[in-house]
């Protein structure tokens, strides 16, 4: 505690600039690559500075209607998530009634199914309700997650019992209770679970991959694979078009992260 | 935060009970299930639904071009005699090797934030920057400082040594999938750590130091034998998720053969790329993973205890 030695010290400066070097290189060399003009050699950055990258990738990625499909996909997945996790875990939480361990076994029992798994079966059944190739399909599937229930169940446990109490005392219903109490009591979790769903809803590749079709219901991961692809005019145009979707999550992240308590994190897997 | 506990008794008041420690409903209220509904219907149509489906499917033959029909344990039988299935399996197994390097490296993270409150704060935010990144951003990132003349190879090459086809020979390969695999992974579990971390009791560790002790024998001696759940727990929860693997590969290694990558993309090949769409096949060989997944996540609940506690 008192005296760190100095060889400690200096393992740890060193440590640290390794793991940052490690986090933030590739993100930052495919900046440098992306602003590099077409006859630039891909194994050295500086050679020269050009935003046509990203005015191609754009034009040509249909970028613009990406973002605005990934924004829409992302929020209401995200806002769907959270209140459906938060409605779920309530009773879980704080009601006794009947069936409900087996509830609770049977929601955390849906993490163990990979969705690459099931994704067959599932574009079917999300074909069948007329679906496909709709962003609709992006959302309602995954509109609520096991591990979402599971932690605002973790945060719903440390609400205290009085305020619960006051609440039915003054004479408030479950729902009520719910909204007054519950959820203002929850929001670092909330956030959290949010900030998780929005994270994956941005990221998600496969199953648009599977379940749209047409090019201007694409978002950005799809855009992104399109200009990867061997019919793309430009293969700088991907790279730009990499940056386009990596800086709004960033920056989201960076509005958000006070809300990001590591304890949340250790609630999300101890149980 | 404070709690606006409504001093207004709204319209939806039915139930004014009596005090107790604990909600209490009348038997038979609806109530819980009204709450649990709307998620147990998204989950049961979309997953269980659709695992049922694979269960099913996963005994007939049942291809892009044919309907279901009943055969038994066909495509199990198919799935073991199948070398691309067990070469996928073992890259599956091999992959598996991610899990103690993001223990080392996550570990590694938690212990600097947590050694610097002023400057912790700003690592933790970097290291945090690879788990918000899309996998498909870090695949195209990683695909440049790994092609044949990436950064990567320069670096080998000013080291006098021949540059190395990452992205094309096996092993290599698979190696660099678990790259990403770990820059993407290893800023969330060292959030674990961080938690885990805190605690440890500053005392034994103080009482440690004024016994002599130095760094590395109150590390080992305190530190690690208490948050040793929350690296069995790390363990577990990265190895299902290494089973698990589909984004990272499919970008990452795009165009290498089949026989090296691991079972998830057998699946998607099976059932989407290869010609026949063989979804009889590619369901039998989810559920053998599946199975395997099983077994992990039985002993990770197990040992977390998630389902027991918490009873109000």
């Amino acid at each position: 505690m008192s005296r760190t030695p100095p060889w400690l010290v200096a393992l740890r400066i060193v440590c640290a600039l390794a793991l940052v070097a490690l986090a933030i290189v590739p993100a930052i060399w495919l900046a440098m690559i992306a602003v590099q003009p077409a006859d630039a050699d891909l194994r050295s950055v500086g050679g020269g500075f050009t935003l046509n990258n990203f005015r191609g990738a754009w034009a040509e990625g249909g970028l613009a209607s990406a973002t605005l499909n990934s924004v829409l996909v992302t929020f209401s997945r995200a806002g769907l998530n959270v209140l459906l996790a938060a409605l779920a875990a309530y009773p879980l939480a704080r009601m006794s009634f009947r069936g409900r361990d087996i509830c609770f076994v049977l929601i955390l029992a849906t993490t163990m199914i990979p969705e690459q798994v099931i994704v067959v079966p599932l574009f079917r059944i999300v074909a069948g309700m007329g679906m496909f190739d709709t962003l609709a399909a992006l959302v309602v599937p995954f509109g609520v997650s096991a591990f979402g229930i599971f932690l605002c169940r973790q945060a719903f446990l440390q609400v205290p019992w009085e305020l619960e109490e006051a609440a039915r005392i003054d004479g408030a219903g479950p729902l009520r209770t719910w909204w007054n109490v519950m959820i203002p009591l929850s929001a670092p979790t909330l956030a959290t679970l949010a900030l998780f769903s929005i994270i994956a809803a941005w990221s998600d590749l496969l199953w648009p991959l599977v379940v749209l079709n047409s090019p201007e219901k694409y978002t950005l991961p799809l855009a992104i694979n399109e200009l990867l692809g061997q019919f793309a005019t430009n293969p700088r145009y991907a790279y730009a078009g990499s940056v386009l979707a990596l800086v709004p999550i960033v920056v989201f992240f960076l509005a958000m992260e006070r809300w990001l308590k590591p304890s949340l994190f250790a609630g999300a897997v101890k149980g | 935060m404070s709690a606006p506990v409504g001093s207004t008794a709204g319209g939806l008041a039915q139930a004014t009970s009596p005090v107790r420690r604990r909600f209490s409903l009348r038997p038979g209220s609806l109530t819980p299930y009204l709450f649990m509904l709307p998620a147990l219907v998204v989950l049961g149509v979309f997953f269980v639904g659709a695992f049922l489906q694979v269960v099913y499917y996963s005994f007939t033959t049942y291809t892009a071009f044919s309907p279901p029909e009943f055969v038994g344990l066909d495509n199990y039988k198919r799935v073991l005699a199948d070398d691309r299935f067990w070469w996928c399996l073992l890259n599956s197994f091999i992959y598996l090797l991610v899990t103690p390097a993001l223990i080392l490296l996550s570990l590694a993270a938690a212990l600097i934030v947590r050694s610097s409150i002023r400057t912790g704060r700003w690592l933790r935010l970097l290291f945090f920057l690879p788990v918000v990144t899309p996998t498909i951003v870090a695949a195209v990132a990683w695909r440049l400082l790994f092609e044949d003349q990436g950064l990567i190879n320069s670096i080998i090459a000013l080291a006098g040594l021949d540059p190395i086809g990452w992205l094309t020979q096996r092993p290599w390969t698979l190696i660099t999938a678990m790259t990403v695999t770990l820059w993407k992974g290893f800023g969330f579990y060292m959030m674990i750590f961080i938690a885990g971390l805190l605690a440890v009791p500053k005392e034994l560790e103080e009482a440690c130091a004024l016994d002599g002790a130095g760094p590395v024998r109150s590390f080992f001696a305190v530190v690690l034998p208490t948050i040793w759940p929350v690296v069995v727990l790390v363990g577990i929860i990265s190895s299902i998720s290494a089973l698990k693997v589909f984004d990272e590969l499919f970008i990452t290694i795009k165009g290498t053969p089949i026989e090296h990558q691991t079972v998830v993309p057998l699946v998607y090949e099976v059932a989407f790329v290869q010609g026949t769409g063989d979804f009889g096949l590619a369901c039998a060989m989810g559920l053998v993973l599946f199975v395997i997944i099983l077994v992990f996540s039985v002993i990770n609940l197990r040992l977390t205890g998630a389902v027991k506690g918490g009873r109000p």
